[in-house]
C-alpha cells in the first residue's frame, strides 16, 4: 500500500521536476552572475517587474487590449472562415466556387503581406484586427469544410429514411458528426490568434502586450521583455484550455474526449 | 382491403391497427453505369408475408432493397407498394442496415426517436422496451455491443410502425448466438406487429428459420422461390430444416453455372481460421496450392474441413469454393 501511494505521488511531481531544476538553476545562475541581466532576468525579477506592473494597472490595460484585439479577430476572421467552410462543405456548387481560390490564397505566407497590411490600414487597430482575422480564417475554414465532407454517408442515407428534414439532418447528423473536426480548427485558431497578435503587436502599437514589450526593450528592462513574453504564453494555455473544456463538453459522447 | 391476412398470418394482429404492406415489383432493371445489377426482375410480396432474399454477394440483392427503401430508382419497370407507385422515400417503408448507423453523439432512446413529433419519448422507451433494452435508453451507443445496437436499430425502425421492413444483411457482423437471439426477436416482433418483412442475407439457415419464402437472385434476377412450410418456431436440428436448407444451398452453391476452365478439382489442405471474420482455405489441386478467403462462418455452414473435396473455383482475383457433385 505504500509504495503504491509513493508510486501515485511520483506521477504527480515528476512532471514538476524539470521545470523547477531549470528555474532554481537559471536563478542562481543569475545570482551569482553568470548570466547578467542585460541577456536573462532571473526569474524573481521577472515576478518583481510582474508585479510592479501589474500594481501600477499598466498590465491590465494591455492585457485588456490585447484580449480585446484577439478576440474580435477571432470574431471576424473565424465566423467568416466558419460560413465559408459550411458553404463549400454543403454544397457542391459553393465547392467548385470557392474552395480553389480559398486554398491558393491560402499558399500566401501571411507574414508577407505586413508590408500591404500597413500599406492599406497603417498602424492603427484596422491592420492588426485584419491579421489576426486572416490568420484564424484557414484553420476554421478547413476543419470545418473537411469535418462536413467526412461525415460518416451511411448515416446521412439513413437520416433521410427516418424522414429528417435538409435542416434536421444538417442539425443533428450533419453539423455534429463535423463538430469534432471544426474544434481542432478553432483550437489551431487560437494557436494561430496569439501568434499572429504578438506580430502585429510588435510591430507597430501603442498599448498591448507587445508594445509594453517593445517599450521595455527600448529601456533594456528585460524582465518586463521576459514578463510579456510569459503572459503570451499563458494567454496561450488558457485559450487551449478553454477549448479542451468545448471538447469535453460537445463531444461527450466521443470516447476520445471522455473525462476518464 | 386486408381480408385475406388472416389467411396469411395466422396470428392475431390486433396489437396494432397498420398491417402489411403488398410489394409488387415487375420488370425491374437498374444499371449502374454499364453493370447490369438487376435484369428484368419479378416479385410479389403478399401483405404481411416474410420474404428473405439469399445470393452470392454482388447478385443484386441489397440493390433491389435499396430500389423499395427509395434510396436508389430503378432503371426502369414498375415497382408498386399495395398498387400504389412507390416514389423516393415512403414513411411506411424502413430499412435497417448491417452496420447499426446510429448516431454517436445521441444517447440510445434519442436514436431511437429520431425523426419523430410530439410525445417522442415514451413511443421511443417503448419499442426499446420490445428489444429488450430500455434500461440502457440514457447510454450512448458507443457502450453498447455489436448485438445491442442493432437491437437499438430495430428498435428505430418499429417506432415508426412500418408496414414494410426492409432489413438488409442486419445481423451479419454479429457472433452465432447473438444472431440466433436476433432472429427469434425479429420473429416474434413480426409476427406480433404484421408487418411485411424483406430479409437480404447470405445466411441460409437464417433464410429458412425466418422467412415464409426463400427468394434466390442470381445475376440480378430470381432463380429460385422456395416456400418454406414448416411450422414456427423452426427448430433447427429437424430434417424437413435440413432438407430444405440442402436444397437451397446446392442451388446457392450451385455448380452447374460456373464456367469450367475456371475450377479445379482439389482437397482442402489447411482451414487458417485467426480471423473471426474471414478464414483462408489452402486447396491443394493438381496446379499446386490455392488459397481461398471465405467468411469463417460459411466454413462450418458447408461443412468444410481438411481432407473435404472441393472445386476451386477462379473468379476475377479471388478463389471461391464449391461442393463437387
Amino acid at each position: 500500500m505504500a509504495t503504491k501511494t509513493w508510486r501515485f505521488d511520483a506521477e504527480r511531481v515528476l512532471p514538476w521536476l524539470l521545470p523547477i531544476t531549470i528555474l532554481v538553476s537559471w536563478q542562481t545562475l543569475a545570482q551569482i552572475g553568470w548570466i547578467t541581466s542585460r541577456t536573462m532576468p532571473a526569474p524573481l525579477d521577472v515576478v518583481k517587474a510582474g508585479i510592479a506592473v501589474a500594481s501600477s494597472g499598466e498590465l491590465w490595460q494591455h492585457l485588456l487590449v490585447s484580449t480585446r484585439r484577439a478576440l474580435t479577430g477571432l470574431a471576424i476572421g473565424g465566423s467568416i472562415g466558419f460560413v465559408l467552410g459550411l458553404i463549400t462543405g454543403l454544397s457542391r456548387l459553393g465547392e467548385s466556387l470557392l474552395d480553389s481560390t480559398i486554398q491558393m490564397i491560402r499558399n500566401i505566407p501571411l507574414l508577407a503581406i505586413i508590408p500591404l497590411v500597413i500599406l492599406w490600414f497603417g498602424i492603427d487597430e484596422g491592420g492588426k484586427i485584419f491579421l489576426v482575422s486572416l490568420s484564424v480564417f484557414f484553420p476554421l475554414y478547413i476543419n470545418t469544410y473537411h469535418g462536413l465532407r467526412s461525415v460518416d454517408k451511411g448515416l446521412i442515407e439513413m437520416g433521410g429514411v427516418y424522414g429528417l428534414s435538409r435542416w434536421g439532418l444538417f442539425r443533428q447528423v450533419i453539423l455534429p458528426g463535423a463538430l469534432p473536426s471544426i474544434l481542432v480548427g478553432l483550437r489551431l485558431s487560437l494557436g494561430y490568434m496569439w501568434l499572429f497578435l504578438v506580430v502585429a503587436e510588435t510591430i507597430a502599437s501603442s498599448e498591448g502586450i507587445g508594445y509594453m514589450t517593445m517599450n521595455a526593450r527600448e529601456f533594456l528592462q528585460t524582465d518586463v521583455v521576459v514578463l510579456g513574453i510569459t503572459i503570451y504564453a499563458l494567454l496561450g494555455i488558457v485559450s487551449d484550455q478553454l477549448a479542451t473544456q468545448l471538447e469535453r463538453r460537445w463531444l461527450k459522447w466521443h470516447a476520445g474526449y471522455r473525462v476518464a | 382491403m386486408d381480408i385475406n391476412i388472416t389467411e396469411i398470418n395466422e396470428l392475431e394482429t390486433a396489437s396494432t391497427g397498420r398491417r402489411g404492406v403488398g410489394v409488387h415489383a415487375e420488370n425491374i432493371n437498374k444499371q449502374f453505369g454499364v453493370r447490369h445489377v438487376l435484369r428484368d426482375l419479378d416479385l410479389s410480396i403478399r401483405p404481411g408475408e416474410f420474404v428473405a432474399i439469399v445470393g452470392h454477394s454482388g447478385c443484386g440483392k441489397s440493390t433491389l432493397l435499396r430500389l423499395l427503401a427509395g434510396l436508389d430508382q430503378a432503371s426502369s419497370g414498375h415497382l408498386d407498394l399495395d398498387g400504389k407507385p412507390l416514389q423516393g422515400i415512403n414513411p411506411d417503408v424502413r430499412i435497417m442496415f448491417q452496420d447499426s448507423r446510429l448516431l454517436p453523439w445521441r444517447t440510445v432512446i434519442e436514436n431511437v426517436g429520431l425523426g419523430l413529433e410530439g410525445d417522442w419519448r415514451s413511443a421511443a422507451q417503448n419499442a426499446l422496451k420490445q428489444v429488450g433494452l430500455a434500461d440502457r435508453a440514457h447510454e450512448w451507443p458507443a457502450a453498447l455491443s455489436g448485438g445491442q445496437r442493432q437491437r437499438v436499430a430495430l428498435a428505430r425502425a418499429l417506432v415508426h410502425e412500418p408496414r414494410l421492413l426492409l432489413l438488409d444483411e442486419p445481423l451479419g457482423a454479429l457472433d452465432a448466438l447473438t444472431r440466433i437471439e436476433m432472429q427469434r426477436l425479429i420473429e416474434r416482433l413480426w409476427l406480433d406487429k404484421g408487418f411485411t418483412a424483406l430479409l437480404v442475407t447470405h445466411d441460409v439457415p437464417e433464410a429458412i428459420a425466418l422467412a415464409d419464402r426463400v427468394v434466390l437472385i442470381e445475376h440480378g434476377a430470381i432463380t429460385l422461390d422456395q416456400k418454406i412450410n414448416l411450422p414456427r418456431r423452426r427448430e433447427r436440428g429437424t430434417a424437413e430444416f435440413a432438407k430444405l436448407e440442402g436444397l437451397v444451398l446446392s442451388r446457392v452453391m450451385g455448380i452447374e453455372e460456373v464456367v469450367s476452365k475456371n475450377q479445379f478439382k482439389g482437397k482442402i489442405s489447411a482451414i487458417l481460421s485467426d480471423d473471426p471474420v474471414l478464414s483462408s482455405v489452402l486447396v491443394e489441386t493438381e496446379h499446386g496450392t490455392v488459397t481461398a478467403t471465405i467468411s469463417t462462418r460459411s466454413i462450418a455452414e458447408y461443412g468444410f474441413e481438411v481432407g473435404s473435396e472441393v472445386l476451386a473455383l477462379v473468379k476475377a482475383n479471388k478463389v471461391e469454393m464449391a461442393i463437387p457433385r
